[in-house]
């Protein structure tokens, strides 16, 4: 769900987010308007009002881990978990975790690729959050929640900078929710499908 | 009688200190100013002062003991220092940036610029707690935009830091964050990206040195300050 559809409805921190987001036409390929948050970062307000809306959402949900997916995961999750008192567990590319891992492939758009995770880093029946920047087609997503479920865990929700969702109306992947600030923007044109998302 | 007893218990305290086996780990503040003297012109190669580490109290102890030692990885003969295990002990993570906080937040530093990836878990919750930008400084080809990028040399080839142009403004005061610091190549790379466009860079910070690689004498003359020095 968008956050302004839940709660946020005329919150204007959530226009100062949209804007901070730099949008770069065809990177990294034709077609692609690609979603900048490196720009978010540089605005330190615009940055301090991300943490914040997602630490207020999930303050008092129980939560004990916070898992971020590599690398622009690492930016958001660490200060969501620390402000909610839970572990930061990174999901990583493959052979970047020294010790024992467990994997979990995910398909692209031209082959494969892995997602993975230390053994022991998460225990059965703890509550979990995965952030991410931006959710595209869900699969890096998808595999993420797959990681987790595998140990036993269970995802209470997904949290995403940017996305949209995954079907027309359909906020679920893989049955577990999905929470957005905003929308891709992409800046004069008004087309979803050019976006690439 | 006083001036005597001073001379004694300080040399007293330059023949302890001489036996001890890991100097690095005493914040230089507590050292006595003449055994400090001695130790400096006694330090072999690197210039210890520009190297600051923290004060083992229970803090950097609980620190320390988080973080997992991982052998042959990614190599034989390599000790890995794993932070993901400090991670999962939320207050040694929370420990650990306030640290860096402590040390950071009256500082005018308008940049924390954080080195792919493990930079980007410690750095975003400094600057954002010290009231900086962020800026991640990656491998190749993940920036979007204008980039600036800077070759430096690995054990085995080259590998290339870019930032984004236009982050970061000439006279800006900045921090580097990295997980650790092995040889010093990175940081070095991420200095010299920095310098290139005007920065002035207040000191380095990671959480571990690994100090007998003596990364130190890789960033010139720019201080750096970490958490945990082991071997």
């Amino acid at each position: 769900m968008f956050a302004e559809e839940n709660g946020l409805h005329g919150d204007p921190r959530i226009k100062a987010i949209s804007d901070a987001i730099r949008v770069v036409p065809h990177f990294p390929k034709q077609g692609i308007m690609f979603q900048d948050i490196t720009t978010l970062l540089l605005d330190q307000k615009a940055f301090r009002y991300t943490i914040d809306i997602f630490v207020d959402r999930y303050r008092d949900k129980n939560i004990s881990v916070v898992a971020g997916v590599e690398a622009r995961g690492f930016i958001f999750g660490p200060p969501i978990a620390l402000a909610i008192g839970a572990k930061f567990v990174p999901l990583r590319k493959p052979r970047k975790l020294p010790g024992e891992v467990i994997s979990e492939a995910y398909v692209l758009e031209y082959g494969t690729d892995c997602l993975e995770m230390h053994v022991g880093a998460v225990q059965a029946g703890e509550s979990v959050l995965i952030v991410d920047d931006l959710v595209a087609t869900g699969g890096t997503l998808s595999a993420a929640i797959r990681l987790l479920e595998r140990v036993g865990a269970e995802v209470v929700e997904c949290a995403c900078v940017i996305g949209l969702p995954l079907v027309k109306g359909n906020w679920r992947l893989n049955g577990v929710p999905l929470y957005v600030l905003v929308e891709p923007r992409l800046d004069d044109k008004d087309n979803h499908e050019e976006c690439g998302l | 009688m006083y001036a005597r007893t001073g001379f004694i218990t300080a040399v007293y305290k330059i023949n302890r200190s001489l036996t001890r086996l890991k100097p690095t780990s005493i914040s230089p503040s507590t050292r006595p100013l003449i055994w400090k003297h001695l130790y400096s012109t006694a330090a072999s190669n690197s210039d210890v002062n520009r190297v600051h580490v923290a004060v083992n109290d229970d803090r950097v102890s609980r620190i320390s003991s988080s973080i997992r030692v991982i052998q042959d990885f990614p190599k034989p003969g390599i000790m890995f220092h794993d932070i993901t295990t400090m991670l999962l002990d939320p207050v040694a993570f929370k420990h650990t940036i306030d640290l860096f906080v402590e040390r950071y937040k009256e500082k005018n530093i308008s940049v924390v610029a954080g080195i792919e990836a493990r930079g980007f878990i410690f750095g975003p919750p400094i600057a954002l707690a010290i009231g900086a930008k962020f800026v991640p400084m990656r491998k190749p080809n993940k920036l979007p935009g204008a980039v600036i990028s800077e070759e430096y040399s690995l054990e085995y080839g080259t590998d290339i830091m870019e930032m984004h142009v236009g982050a970061v403004q000439a006279g800006e005061r900045a921090l580097i964050i990295d997980d650790l610091i092995a040889t010093g190549g990175t940081l070095a790379a991420a200095i010299k990206l920095l310098e290139r466009v005007g920065a002035n860079i207040v000191e380095c910070a990671c959480a571990v040195e690994l100090r007998d690689l003596k990364g130190q004498d890789r960033l010139g003359d720019k201080p750096l300050f970490v958490l945990v020095s082991s071997t």
